[in-house]
């Protein structure tokens, strides 16, 4: 498959790139690692006039603690998350969630942990080859009116089904953007819209450029679990991030993500508040905050991956309680004198 | 037609031949090669038609199958997803220069052939790039090892085991040579 014609842009430094988007706003995208990019270019789903390719800013590419953060520079390749000991030493669950993005042979290397973040909604009646796609009338993501996954739908129900963003949602990350007018750091739950024909925040002249995370303190835990098909170039069918703080034996704060399932990753308030207070043993807590977030996430899915729809609203709850499940023996591996759980 | 938040090509570039073609020095194989190429080529498509190495396999185009995978600066990447311009100042190898200098053939190439991992052999070549790099960065691997290194290659025979052994077999040896 052919690219689509394109100019090439090789900015040198942050604001050289920060100038280009904003001469070329909505007319540019920014090329990171390329490995969704140039895929969704081949197929006519985007057909950017310039690429701003991040090359040459290597000044994005870094891991390292800020007080009580933990910040990643967007362009930090995934390979090198793997391979920090902060984030397998405070971060299993994004460890994971990276470890799984593609295929370790590849995608770890050139993609980068930015452009995981800004992922692409995905649905199986979109990404498509512009081909396929020319046999009928284009759908909501598509600019048009119809959407083949929901009859009757008003709007584009595909799904964010990025690892990397579903596990920075649960760890409660901020995404710092930038642009020639300046910067602004957004709680990542206000990064994403939740609507699928333009799932992500950004303005067309910003760029994403860093991620902080708030380094946990002691008897935290975090946990992210994926269901595919495949155990590797594989998209999630569902996914689940879990982020527990135990104290003196009880569930004193909890975040439960699902990814997979709706326009963004969906932070489930309520089924983390049925967490909160209650004591570490109690499974039946574990069980109803389960059901709530397979209730809750069921209500954004529908029948548009590599699925059936029933399954993945059942798997949503078991992805779900593995997720508390692990994060919960990591908050008590952590709060033990002198342990800590990888 | 305006889609996602690229709102398109404006209208001055419509068409490929309105497309500057930008000079690049590419190294391929410890080769410099001077090209001049469109911006939306890839390095799949500049290593098989203007440098004419032909070793490395288009397969999906998307990323998915991993028979185009070649090393930059000693990683895997799939070339097929990589603009050549993304690539310039760094060291490409390809299944042509997996050979050594007198002629003989890769370890993993000729283990690959003893071991009768080769059926219709069009995923070879990036099976190939895709151990050697493996290897190189996991000189002692298990058998659950190799099957992640190499998960990012697809062999539509489905013949993985022989593959697997053939890996194996080098990673063995390598390891007795000291």
């Amino acid at each position: 498959m052919r690219l689509p014609s394109v100019e090439y842009l090789e900015p040198r430094n942050v604001k050289e790139a920060l100038e280009m988007l904003a001469g070329h706003a909505g007319q540019a995208a920014v090329l990171a690692g390329g490995t969704d990019l140039i895929v969704r270019m081949k197929q006519r789903l985007v057909e950017p006039a310039f690429l701003v390719s991040l090359k040459h800013l290597n000044t994005l590419n870094y891991i390292r603690r800020e007080k009580s953060l933990i910040v990643i520079g967007a362009v930090t390749p995934l390979i090198s998350l793997l391979e920090s000991e902060l984030i397998k030493a405070h971060f299993p669950a994004l460890a994971k969630a990276v470890r799984l993005i593609g295929a370790p042979s590849i995608q770890h290397f050139r993609g980068t942990i930015g452009g995981n973040l800004c992922l692409q909604t995905r649905c199986l009646f979109y990404n498509q080859s512009a081909f396929w796609r020319s046999g009928r009338a284009p759908c909501h993501k598509d600019q048009g009116k119809i959407c083949y996954a929901e009859e009757n739908s008003d709007r584009c129900r595909s799904a964010n089904q990025s690892d990397g963003a579903c596990a920075l949602m649960g760890l409660g990350a901020r995404v710092v953007l930038n642009s020639t007018k300046g910067g602004r750091s957004l709680p990542i739950e206000e990064f994403f819209t939740g609507r699928g024909e333009r799932p992500l925040a950004a303005e067309p002249d910003e760029l994403v450029t860093e991620i902080r995370l708030p380094v946990p303190g002691e008897g935290e835990g975090n946990s992210f679990q994926k269901l595919t098909y495949r155990s590797a170039i594989d998209y999630a069918l569902v996914s689940a991030t879990a982020w527990l703080a135990v104290k003196k034996g009880k569930i004193s704060g909890a975040r439960l993500v699902i990814g997979g399932a709706g326009a963004s990753p969906l932070l489930l308030k309520e089924a983390s508040e049925k967490l909160v207070g209650k004591d570490v043993r109690d499974k039946h807590a574990v069980e109803e905050a389960a059901k709530q977030a397979r209730n809750h996430a069921s209500a954004f899915m529908v029948d548009n991956l590599g699925s059936t729809l029933e399954y993945r609203k059942k798997m949503s709850a078991v992805m779900a309680k593995r997720a508390v499940e692990e994060a919960l023996e990591r908050c008590l591996g952590n709060s033990a004198p002198g342990g800590r759980k990888g | 037609m305006p889609r996602e938040f690229c709102a398109g090509r404006p209208e001055r570039l419509k068409g490929s031949d309105r497309m500057k073609k930008i000079p690049l020095m590419l190294n391929v194989n410890g080769e410099e090669h001077d090209v001049s190429v469109s911006p939306n080529r890839t390095l799949l498509e500049v290593l098989r038609e203007d440098l004419q190495r032909t070793g490395t396999k288009e397969s999906c185009g998307e990323g998915v199958c991993g028979s185009c995978t070649v090393l930059l600066n000693g990683f895997p990447i799939r070339s097929c997803l990589t603009l050549a311009a993304e690539v310039q100042g760094g060291e490409i190898t390809t299944v042509e220069g997996l050979r050594e200098e007198e002629g003989r053939l890769d370890l993993l190439q000729q283990s690959f052939i003893d071991h009768g991992a080769v059926q219709c052999g069009f995923c070879i070549p990036g099976m190939l790039m895709s151990a050697r790099a493996f290897l190189n960065r996991n000189p002692n691997p298990s058998e659950d090892d190799i099957r992640k290194g190499i998960s990012g290659n697809v062999c539509r025979c489905t013949g993985y085991s022989k593959i697997v052994d053939a890996i194996m077999d080098v990673a063995k040896r390598s390891q007795s040579r000291g």
